[in-house]
């Protein structure tokens, strides 16, 4: 448990530092705050202006700096591992466990540092026309998206040394996942389906089930995620 | 007690490459054990391999008496490792790496203090305690690895290389330190092709080449080794009347010699005892009536005695070959299969064992 401690102290150090990080934070507060004044002077419907947010903005902008410090979080690092981590007394499980929730955690930490102020910016000064449990779900259902791709990119990491081509998979999968999903008749699994229906969803207008799926989806999807990297990562020859 | 013991230990790469050989190990607590190599041999590899970083293709390895894998966090509590050219966190400074270090090996945080601070002065980077390690020299990077490797007061210390990259007084310094790291129950293995480092601070050599375990035994049955047999003399005067004798000295075929110069190097194959031979070069020299400048058994030591053991060991290979076809039962015309290739050749082992710790074979 020291080491996993430890390890995690480390990396929320190292991310601490990063300029991608910080410049990924000044992107996304600077549009949120443009949005909020736009949509109280024009009188903006609060669920369109958090749709347009999290659709145009948050997410395009989130799916690359989450590629990148996800992809990078072993194979970034590939030389230091063994030399100055693993060769001591930490086991594997606990510097990939240490890895994973510092990466999704920074994550979702960010993400909702960020929208839960806004919603309620934009719903005291904007048109309010979502419901409490449609802008939980809406926030939630993005949650779950965030945290797929950042399990992914944590995946991606332990199996591929280069970090560079690790983030070119990663993107290279998120953007052609519509087309795949859409020649299976999975639509509504893609992230393009989940982000346009938001203004809806924040209204309450989308189905409980269309909800539930998606919100149960990605978080399985997650975790398979993570055992797969899990065991790639015990298996690997450092 | 065996701090660590490996048994035709096999690391085959992909199906490409075989980094070792049926390696068999055995280090004795509190030994200073130089593992001998040259680059490629497979010495790092079997650090890695005891450290749990990687797995072995087939064979057991076992430190401090229990089998290594990747998830026996509490047995690399007891050990301290040394990388080649360690790579390090560059953004942090050596005392909040140590202090990380210290964390990750469990240490409280007031113990770690109170080491990091006495190991960043016993390597004399207490001055550059507050700069960052991406600043640092190969041989700062290398004395910090040190210090890391230090840092849980291991039972085993593994440095792979440790003067690699140093100026001769880093290196000078790197061997006082492990000269006094030496005794009090610690067990050291140091892996290096620098033969003068093992000479100066290791009690037993191991000499590794191709994934195998060619010769292994105490460093002073490798002095013995590499004096006995050779007779070097400077001679003056009538060399050419000394050059035409020089094989007299022995039988055909027992003998070897070459000239530098006005120096000869002869080298006695047979089993006699040294000073033997010495007497019967003083004997030419006398008849031949050349002055002697100098005369000294054994010629560039331990240099030449680890050469000829690899030499020996590439000669050998068919005989080994040979003797893993017959334990193989092969039927007579069968190709016989190359050791390395299989991938479990303890059989090799068999051809080995006369020459581990054999040093007369």
């Amino acid at each position: 448990m020291q080491a996993f401690l430890a390890i995690l102290r480390y990396d929320l150090g190292q991310l601490a530092r990063s300029w991608l990080v910080r410049i990924w934070v000044v992107l996304l507060v600077a549009p949120a705050l443009f949005l909020t004044v736009v949509a109280s002077s024009e009188n903006e419907l609060a669920s369109e202006t958090l749709g347009a947010y999290l659709g145009a903005v948050l997410a395009p902008l989130s799916g690359v700096a989450i590629a990148v410090i996800t992809a990078a979080a072993v194979s970034g690092e590939s030389g230091i591992i063994a030399d100055s981590i693993l060769s001591r007394s930490v086991t594997r499980s606990e510097y990939l466990w240490a890895k994973i929730a510092s990466r999704i955690g920074v994550t979702l930490a960010l993400y909702f540092a960020i929208v839960i102020p806004l919603i309620y910016l934009v719903t005291r000064y904007a048109v309010n026309d979502v419901s409490a449990g449609g802008t939980l779900v809406g926030v939630l259902m993005v949650a779950s998206l965030l945290g797929f791709l950042a399990a992914l990119g944590i995946t991606l990491s332990t199996l591929m040394r280069n970090v560079l081509m690790a983030v070119l998979v990663l993107l290279l999968a998120l953007v052609s996942s519509g087309v795949i999903l859409q020649f299976l008749g999975l639509t509504w699994l893609s992230t393009t389906a989940v982000l346009n229906d938001l203004p809806d969803t924040f209204r309450g207008d989308t189905g409980a089930w269309d909800s539930v799926r998606v919100l149960l989806l990605f978080p399985m999807m997650s975790v398979l995620a993570l055992f797969a990297a899990m065991w790639t990562f015990r298996q690997k020859d450092l | 007690m065996l701090v660590v013991e490996t048994n035709d230990l096999t690391k085959i790469y992909d199906n490409r490459y075989i980094a070792l050989n049926a390696l068999t190990l055995n280090v004795e607590k509190g030994m200073v054990f130089g593992l001998v190599g040259p680059n490629g041999a497979g010495k790092s590899t079997t650090f890695r391999i005891l450290l749990g970083l990687q797995k072995a293709t087939a064979g057991t390895a076992s430190v401090l008496g229990e089998p290594m894998s990747a998830e026996r966090a509490d047995l690399r509590r007891r050990i301290g490792f040394l990388p080649t050219n360690p790579k390090f966190p560059r953004n942090l400074t050596p005392i909040q790496y140590l202090e990380f270090v210290g964390a990750i090996s469990g240490l409280p945080a007031d113990r770690a203090k109170v080491q990091l601070a006495r190991l960043l002065q016993a390597v004399d980077l207490t001055g550059a305690a507050s700069q960052r390690i991406e600043g640092f020299s190969t041989g700062m990077l290398t004395r910090l690895g040190i210090a890391a490797s230090l840092m849980n007061d291991p039972e085993l210390l593994i440095l792979d290389e440790p003067t690699s990259g140093l100026d001769p007084s880093g290196r000078k310094q790197t061997i006082e330190l492990i000269r006094e790291l030496s005794g009090r129950d610690r067990t050291i293995i140091i892996a290096t092709h620098i033969l003068g480092d093992v000479e100066r601070v290791c009690t037993d050599v191991g000499i590794i080449s191709a994934g195998r375990m060619i010769y292994t035994g105490p460093m002073t049955e490798m002095r013995r080794l590499a004096r006995h047999g050779t007779v070097s003399v400077e001679i003056e005067g009538n060399t050419t009347a000394f050059e035409q004798q020089v094989h007299t000295l022995d039988e055909i075929g027992s003998l070897a010699w070459e000239r530098l110069g006005s120096e000869f190097r002869i080298t006695f194959l047979g089993a006699e005892p040294l000073p033997n031979y010495v007497q019967r070069v003083l004997g030419l020299v006398d008849r031949t009536g050349v002055e002697l400048l100098h005369i000294r058994t054994g010629a560039d030591e331990i240099e030449e005695a680890f050469l000829r053991r690899l030499e020996e060991d590439r000669t050998r290979g068919f005989l080994r070959a040979a003797a893993w076809a017959a334990t193989q039962e092969l039927r007579p015309g069968d190709a016989p299969e190359a050791p390395g290739e299989s991938e479990t050749p303890s059989e090799s082992e068999t051809v080995d064992a006369g020459v581990s710790g054999d040093p007369a074979v």
